[in-house]
């Protein structure tokens, strides 16, 4: 049993309890707990001032919690707070890289700090397709290129814990769909991911599990699935052909919203089909939006 | 402390600093400046020392003496009582046109040869000419003629002086005091850059960036401390070296040197603990700057005509004072054991309770930014 146990909390990479900080007389994070398995991407997602970024200043020992306690690959983040930093990665919320220095120069820095071969951030400039502007001043990069490099000089050290707070922050589409892409490819490469958001489409498309915090506290964590079936209303999507949406025989058509588990909707949905009227039907899942908003009440962003 | 922690840091401000433009412009500003002190030290102590002779004989004993000036002319008149003339008694006052004055008698050097004793007259007009070299002037006149009948005392030469010195050697001086505001104004490098380079951290939130690294915020102020403090001894002995100031008593003036970039550290970083902005600490700090300029005034020949003063006396209780005054006394080969250990004293002590109040503002800063 004990080993078992053991063996459970070996698993984790990151497992907090209770924990708060206080900020003079408000309470940022109110008592948080979860719990992060090796090789998860884990989400926490929230508006803004819901005390995310807190979170993570405090699991990455930037902070020192007001109580509770957290371990973060194995480190204690008050007592351990040293080897803490040579275990973790942080892309945090705003950009800081130094503007006037190259990307190269930008990670050499970083290997000196670690005490790594500046091979090394070839290395990650390979990873992240930056190697052909290498030599370039940071500040003639674009956003994207910008959080990439960002991303670079958080994984120059090989850290098993990869924290990223709003990774797709003032990305454009294509950008944003670069670095998920890079997170992807990461997370197949077994780096465990935190990240934040309020991003709640990204969120769905990259975590296996996400919670939502609102007003410093969890309200609920699940993998997304679970969360949209536990709380979001499936429906299905019927396209009727136009004379019989509205009679007037034009060839148009128009859609109605069912929702799959209320029975008059089913009957009526039976009844249309059998009337020959519907063109097609496709099913239609809730959102992590919608799911958001039913169980914390607020809009995400 | 990690000192690879704090060698990164360095290294990477030493690269930024010199990509950044205004940084750039800061640390050229101190060798700009001495090369434009040379050039205004050239036009006050760039006098053509005039040289009066009487030299019948052709003697290479002008060549002795003139080749002691640069630049020089020498005038060559017809008798004796023409360079007398130039000159007047021993110890009169006299507006003359020449700085040195020399009568050789004809057959100076045969005469030697044969063991006669030749008199030379040995003109000095100490507006012009500091006592210390006129004294070595006469030396090498006495040296010459022993090469030529050694051992016994060869000749005589009668030296007559005029216009005892007030300010003597004027341009020497000058440029000896030049030396030490240039100093002083290097130093202004140190207390305007080391604000820049912490702020810079805060404002594009860099710093957060490093505090999830090994570094710690120690090892942040070291790094940028360590960084500006090889630039700063850098340029102020580049600005020491262009001016010719490593003369007099060396090591002492680079211990002032090194003394003074450290109170420059200081009061630098004290700047980028108060303040948030960079463009808030650079105004206070050009302000500031004026305790460098200002207190350098108050040395040398200048000291000696406003040290009195109500403002001289108030210069005294300035920091820097203590550096220039320490930094040109080592240049002139002036100034007493006590006088320097008083000097060093009170810009070490000044420096220490700098760092002191820097280091609880920092530590302030810290837990008050934790708390927010």
């Amino acid at each position: 049993m004990e080993g078992r146990t053991v063996m459970a909390t070996n698993d984790l990479m990151i497992e907090a309890i209770d924990l708060r900080r206080t900020f003079k007389n408000r309470e940022a994070v109110a008592g948080v707990s979860f719990s992060v398995r090796r090789g998860e991407i884990f989400g926490l997602l929230g508006p803004n001032g819901a005390g995310k970024t807190t979170t993570i200043r405090m699991l990455t020992g930037q902070i020192v919690p007001t109580a509770g306690r957290a371990t973060v690959a194995g480190c204690d983040v008050v007592k351990d707070h040293q080897r803490l930093k040579e275990r973790i990665g942080v892309v945090p919320e705003d950009q800081n890289l130094y503007e006037r220095l190259s990307a190269r120069n930008n990670l050499n820095f970083s290997c000196w700090l670690y005490n790594l071969p500046e091979s090394r951030a070839e290395e990650v400039l390979e990873l992240v397709h930056l190697r052909e502007r290498a030599k370039e001043p940071v500040r003639t990069f674009s956003n994207g290129m910008k959080q990439r490099l960002m991303i670079a000089r958080a994984l120059l050290h090989r850290p098993p814990m990869l924290f990223l707070d709003e990774p797709s922050r003032g990305l454009d589409p294509i950008s944003a769909r670069e670095v998920r892409g890079a997170i992807e490819e990461l997370s197949r490469e077994g780096v465990t991911i935190l990240l934040t958001t309020h991003l709640l489409e990204e969120a769905d498309q990259l975590c296996q599990r996400v919670a939502f915090i609102t007003q410093g506290r969890i309200v609920a964590n699940d993998t997304p699935r679970n969360l949209k079936l536990a709380h979001g209303q499936r429906t299905m999507v019927a396209s009727l052909n136009g004379q019989a949406a509205n009679g007037n025989g034009s060839g148009s058509f128009t859609e109605i919203t069912l929702r799959m588990d209320n029975p008059d909707d089913q009957a009526r949905l039976a009844q249309l089909m059998a009337e020959g009227k519907v063109q097609s039907v496709h099913s239609q899942e809730a959102t992590l939006e919608e799911v958001f908003i039913e169980i914390a009440g607020v809009r995400p962003a | 402390m990690h000192p690879r922690s704090v060698l990164a840091i360095a290294r990477k401000d030493a690269i930024d600093m010199l990509l950044n433009k205004s940084t750039l412009t800061l640390l050229i500003m101190p060798i700009v400046l001495a090369f434009l002190f040379l050039f205004v030290s050239k036009l006050v102590g760039g006098h053509v020392t005039n040289i009066v002779v009487y030299n019948p004989g052709q003697s290479r004993l002008v060549q002795v003496v003139s080749g002691t000036f640069d630049p020089m002319k020498v005038t060559e008149v017809n008798s004796p009582a023409d360079v007398m003339a130039a000159f007047g008694p021993n110890g009169s006052k006299k507006d003359s046109a020449y700085d040195v004055g020399l009568v050789i008698p004809a057959n100076f050097e045969s005469t030697l040869q044969t063991g006669g004793h030749p008199q030379v007259g040995f003109y000095i007009n100490e507006n012009n000419v500091d006592p210390h070299l006129a004294q070595l002037l006469q030396a090498a006149i006495i040296s010459y003629a022993r090469q030529l009948a050694s051992p016994q005392p060869p000749l005589a030469l009668s030296t007559v002086t005029i216009n005892p010195p007030a300010i003597s050697n004027f341009g020497q001086v000058t440029g000896n005091t030049y030396g030490a505001i240039v100093l002083l104004i290097s130093f202004m490098t140190g207390t305007s850059l080391m604000p820049g380079l912490l702020i810079e951290e805060k404002e594009k939130k860099t710093l957060r960036m490093l505090m999830v690294t090994p570094a710690s915020f120690t090892d942040v102020v070291l790094g940028k401390l360590l960084v500006t403090l090889v630039y700063q001894l850098v340029l102020s002995l580049l600005a020491l070296a262009i001016m010719g100031s490593f003369i007099g008593q060396v090591p002492l003036l680079l211990l002032y040197t090194l003394l003074g970039s450290c109170f420059s550290l200081a009061l630098g970083l004290l700047f980028g603990g108060i303040f948030s902005t960079a463009s808030t600490a650079g105004m206070v700090g050009g302000f500031l700057s004026l305790i460098y300029v200002v207190p350098a005034l108050f040395i040398g020949p200048l000291g000696a005509l406003f040290g009195n003063s109500a403002f001289g006396q108030a210069m005294k209780f300035v920091p820097t004072y203590y550096i220039a005054d320490g930094a040109y006394n080592a240049i002139q080969n002036e100034g007493s054991l006590n006088g320097h250990l008083f000097d060093i004293g009170v810009v070490l002590g000044c420096t220490l309770a700098l760092l002191a109040i820097t280091s609880w503002v920092l530590r302030r800063q810290a837990s008050v930014a934790a708390a927010i």
